[in-house]
């Protein structure tokens, strides 16, 4: 199928975010990390509150804080300067170096210049990488594999081609994509493990962004995989790609190290968690763990239970390309019809979905999906499904009007049944508020 | 009319960026030789761009649309982040952006922005436009002036171009680039009513949890009239003739402080800068409206008010200041200013043992110190590992900051009260008072602080090889 585009100057109501905060959070799930984003302070506040904003966790992150004159005449003194005060103050074990459109568009070259950097102050043990990521262009979703492909490319360069590769066939990188919350990426790797493997999650936001009081406050990330990890994870036997942007840092790992990947590209619904469970049960031999074939029961169960409500419903749903695939085949098994599917911008995997696919903004939902019954998006829908009277469900980034919403699992049967339950209730909900008016107008 | 407060005489409106004339003035203070705003350390800075401190004072003109001129991320990673309530129309609370591509940007955007414009115009039909820059359209150089001065002339609504482009300064300096929007292209241009009341123009005070509305009550009850919202819940006209006011109050907001000397200088409106923070700032900010409006029988409405109200406030508050007094606290406040909110706490028996001083200005230090006593620590720049060292250092119960510092504190197991822009609650006025203590109460007796603090039942159980 096509996609399509609703012709308009302006964005209203943008869903799309800047790729650099997709950056950001990747590096949230990497241990004593630190991302620095070559802009100005704004392109650093933002990311920072809207971050903290959804997953309600303080959020490593740090400016070059370039001012006009900076950007016109030597934006890198600034990024040494930065380097310098980052690297002596808080000795992160990573730095991410986010290029911004500011240094873009001004034809900064900072690749080479940490390169310099990094020779001249003789930078070791550590991983410091750059990651171009000018605002428009894609959006959080390109932002995150963007940054995890430089990761791995400078993690390659590290060791990768130090002689011959011991391989641990035991062992399993995972890459989740951007839209898969701390619970997501728990679920996943207790799923993998559960066959017996050794699962390194890259980058690892289960254990940074889902709250936990370990060790009070600090400026560097917290939990996230730990570097030593990180280079470790060269020596999997195998790599598991969630979400179809994953797929070229999978790549990444095949090309330069011959580690064979598996992409999924959703993890949502019962055919997904299948596909995923018996996967995992070929390549380990190991029987599929009692409690996912009970979850698979109980799944089954909750949506013939639920398929009641979902009947003659309909749903439009505005999310990151790879979350609107995902949920697209999760409300293809509930049966309900999909008035509109909104993307923020264009990838291979929605130009080749079987469903009509729009790059747009929640303006366009509002237009494309009116009359719909169930509205998913990111918490800035919440106006536009009360303008239409759609029972609003939150899911993707940020998501502000709900507690929890980062604890909230969408993957495996147990997650399929979550959301599955959560919608259906909003529908129920909304239909008693529909029964309670129309008795009291008679 | 053309003028403008930076240079006058000259017929250019303001220029994208004209540092050196902004500079001593960036902080807000006028006085000519203050120092300018300190650059902002690479690896070490916080804080929002200019751009974002010249929507924060714009965007509360609730019927005006609001369009950000760029790429997305300026628009898409910043709308609907602020507390600003709106009692009508919604606008404002539409997210609009050029949303610029790689060829825009090589081929210029201003084509997409005069499109965009006649767009929002007519599907919309605003009362105003407001157009912002962003760091990427001020560096290419377009010519946002002549675009938004063509469409205008050619849609026939104001359309006000803002030139605070993040690179440029502080979130400070982007107020103060927007009030001087306000001068140049907003006030002056209507006239209120023949008959209606005027009275008195609330600078700076951006209704934030709805607080405008209840300081709004307060000076109807005493017989005083809101002539303009500048800009807290504002809609587009009350603006344009703010000129036409008898008092200019600025309300926490040195960044305005500009725009209230100047419309002194050009319409002789008198003006004074009071808070509404605290019983005793909120009677002085009220008697001082009353006495520049040169009204006797006024005066002694707000006299009458005041002693009522706040004899009201120190009965409702009694059991509050009970469990209050001796509390310590760390105040780290970003858009409010501290000495306003150190006075409410005083009020409420709370002792202030560090305050932020990184966004204050000379005067604004001299009016904390007046008010805090000699052992108070003095935080004067970011970076949340420092106020906790503070509230370590100093055996403070609660600290009291902005959001961005919320769940730092959380992760410190210390008790916690938003003051800044993206709070829920409403602390002006005297209600206001009752509803700070009240929260404050709620944050300190919350049974989590103990729970947080215990061990698990297993981890409580000595080590075997102890025994
Ligand atoms: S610093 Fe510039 S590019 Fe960054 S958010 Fe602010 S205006 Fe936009």
């Amino acid at each position: 199928m096509t996609v399509n585009r609703r012709k308009k100057p302006a964005s209203v109501n943008p869903m799309k975010i800047g790729q650099s905060l997709g950056a950001v959070l990747a590096l949230q799930g990497c241990y004593r990390a630190m991302p620095l984003i070559h802009g100005s302070q704004g392109c650093s506040a933002f990311p920072k509150a809207l971050l903290t904003r959804h997953f309600r966790e303080p959020i490593a992150v740090q400016t070059s804080a370039l001012q006009e004159m900076d950007v016109i005449f030597d934006a890198n003194r600034n990024l040494e300067e930065a380097l310098n005060l980052v690297l002596s103050k808080h000795r992160p074990d990573i730095i991410g170096i986010i290029g911004t459109e500011l240094t873009d568009v001004a034809g900064v070259d900072y690749q080479n210049m940490l390169k310099t950097y990094k020779r001249e102050r003789n930078m070791r043990g550590g991983l410091a990488f750059s990651v171009v990521l000018p605002d428009f262009r894609g959006s959080l979703e390109s932002g995150f594999s963007s940054t995890v492909e430089a990761m791995i490319d400078e993690m390659i360069q590290q060791v990768g081609h130090r002689g011959s590769r011991s391989v641990n066939t035991r062992q399993i990188t995972l890459l989740p994509g951007s839209f898969l919350t701390p619970a997501d990426v728990m679920e996943l790797k207790e799923i993998i493990s559960s066959f017996g493997f050794e699962v390194i999650a890259l980058p690892d936001i289960s254990t940074s962004l889902s709250g936990h009081l370990l060790t009070g406050f600090s400026p560097l990330t917290r939990g996230g995989v730990p570097l030593d990890s990180m280079l470790q994870s060269l020596q999997s036997g195998l790599t598991i790609a969630i979400g179809g942007s994953m797929e070229r840092p999978a790549r990444r790992l095949h090309n330069a190290l011959g580690t064979p990947y598996k992409v999924f590209e959703g993890a949502m619904g019962l055919k997904a968690s299948d596909e995923l469970l018996h996967f995992l049960h070929q390549i380990s031999g190991e029987p599929v763990p009692l409690r996912y074939c009970w979850q698979r029961e109980n799944l089954l169960d909750s949506m013939l239970d639920a398929h009641f409500q979902f009947a003659g419903m309909s749903a439009l749903t505005a999310l990151e390309p790879d979350h609107l695939y995902s949920v697209s085949g999760w409300l293809e098994e509930l049966g309900v019809e999909q008035k509109a599917l909104i993307s923020s911008f264009e990838t291979p995997l929605i130009a080749g979905m079987e469903r009509e696919v729009w790059v747009g903004d929640l303006d366009d939902a509002e237009v494309l999906g009116k009359g719909a019954d169930l509205w998913i998006s990111n918490s800035h829908g919440i106006a536009g499904a009360q303008r239409i009277e759609a029972a609003f469900m939150p899911a993707g980034f940020p998501v502000w009007n709900e507690l929890g919403a980062y604890m909230s699992v969408s993957v495996g049967y147990r997650g399929a049944m979550e959301w599955s339950n959560k919608a259906g209730n909003l529908l129920m909900q909304r239909e008693a508020g529909h029964r309670e008016s129309s008795v009291r107008h008679r | 009319m053309k003028y403008s407060i930076l240079s006058e005489g000259d017929e250019e409106p303001m220029d994208p960026v004209r540092k050196n004339e902004f500079d001593s003035e960036a902080c807000g203070s006028i006085a000519p030789k203050a120092k300018p705003c300190p650059r902002p350390k690479p690896g070490e800075a916080a804080g929002g761009c200019s751009f974002d401190g010249a929507q924060i004072t714009l965007l509360p003109i609730m019927d005006a649309a609001h369009l950000v001129h760029g790429p997305i991320a300026c628009a898409g990673n910043s709308w609907e982040s602020r507390g600003t309530l709106s009692s009508g129309p919604s606008l404002s609370q539409y997210g609009f952006a050029t949303d610029l591509t790689d060829s825009d940007i090589i081929f210029g955007g201003e084509k997409k922005l005069k499109d965009s414009i006649d767009y929002i115009a007519e599907r919309f039909a605003p009362p105003a436009i407001f157009v912002y820059s962003t760091c990427v359209t001020a560096l290419i150089g377009e010519d946002m002036d002549a675009v938004c001065r063509a469409a205008a002339e050619r849609i026939g609504i104001p359309v006000i171009p803002v030139n605070s482009p993040g690179f440029v300064g502080s979130k400070n300096l982007g107020n103060r680039l927007a009030g001087d929007a306000l001068l140049q292209y907003v006030i002056g241009t209507g006239e209120p009513e023949p008959m209606s009341p005027l009275g008195v123009n609330l600078i700076g005070e951006y209704n934030i949890a709805g607080e405008m509305w209840d300081i709004e009550k307060l000076m109807n009850s005493a017989g005083i009239t809101v002539t303009s919202r500048i800009t807290g819940d504002a809609r587009y006209k009350e603006i344009t003739y703010a000129h036409r006011a008898k008092v200019n109050m600025v309300v926490c907001s040195r960044a305005l402080l500009g725009l209230a000397k100047e419309m002194e200088s050009r319409y002789s409106i008198p003006y004074f800068e009071g808070s509404f923070y605290g019983a005793k700032e909120t009677t002085y900010s009220l008697r001082q409206m009353a006495f520049l409006m040169n009204d006797r029988e006024m005066e002694r409405r707000v006299d009458r008010l005041t002693e009522r109200e706040e004899a009201r406030l120190s009965q409702d508050l009694r059991p509050y200041r009970k469990l209050l007094k001796g509390k310590r606290a760390v105040l780290y406040t970003g858009g409010v200013k501290s000495w306003s909110v150190i006075s409410a706490l005083k009020e409420l028996g709370v002792q202030v043992v560090g305050v932020g001083t990184n966004k204050s200005t000379e005067d604004d230090v001299r009016r904390i110190a007046d008010r805090v006593g000699d052992d108070t620590e003095y935080i004067p720049e970011g970076g949340a590992s420092r106020i906790i060292k503070t509230v370590r250092e100093r055996k403070a119960d609660i600290m009291i900051a902005g959001g961005r510092n919320m769940y730092v504190a959380m992760k410190e197991q210390i008790p916690f009260i938003d003051i800044n822009q993206e709070r829920h609650k409403a602390y002006a006025g005297y209600e206001g008072l009752l509803r700070l203590a009240k929260e404050l109460t709620y944050s300190l007796a919350n049974p989590i602080w103990k729970l947080a603090a215990s061990p698990a039942p297993w981890d409580k159980e000595a080590p075997p090889y102890d025994r």
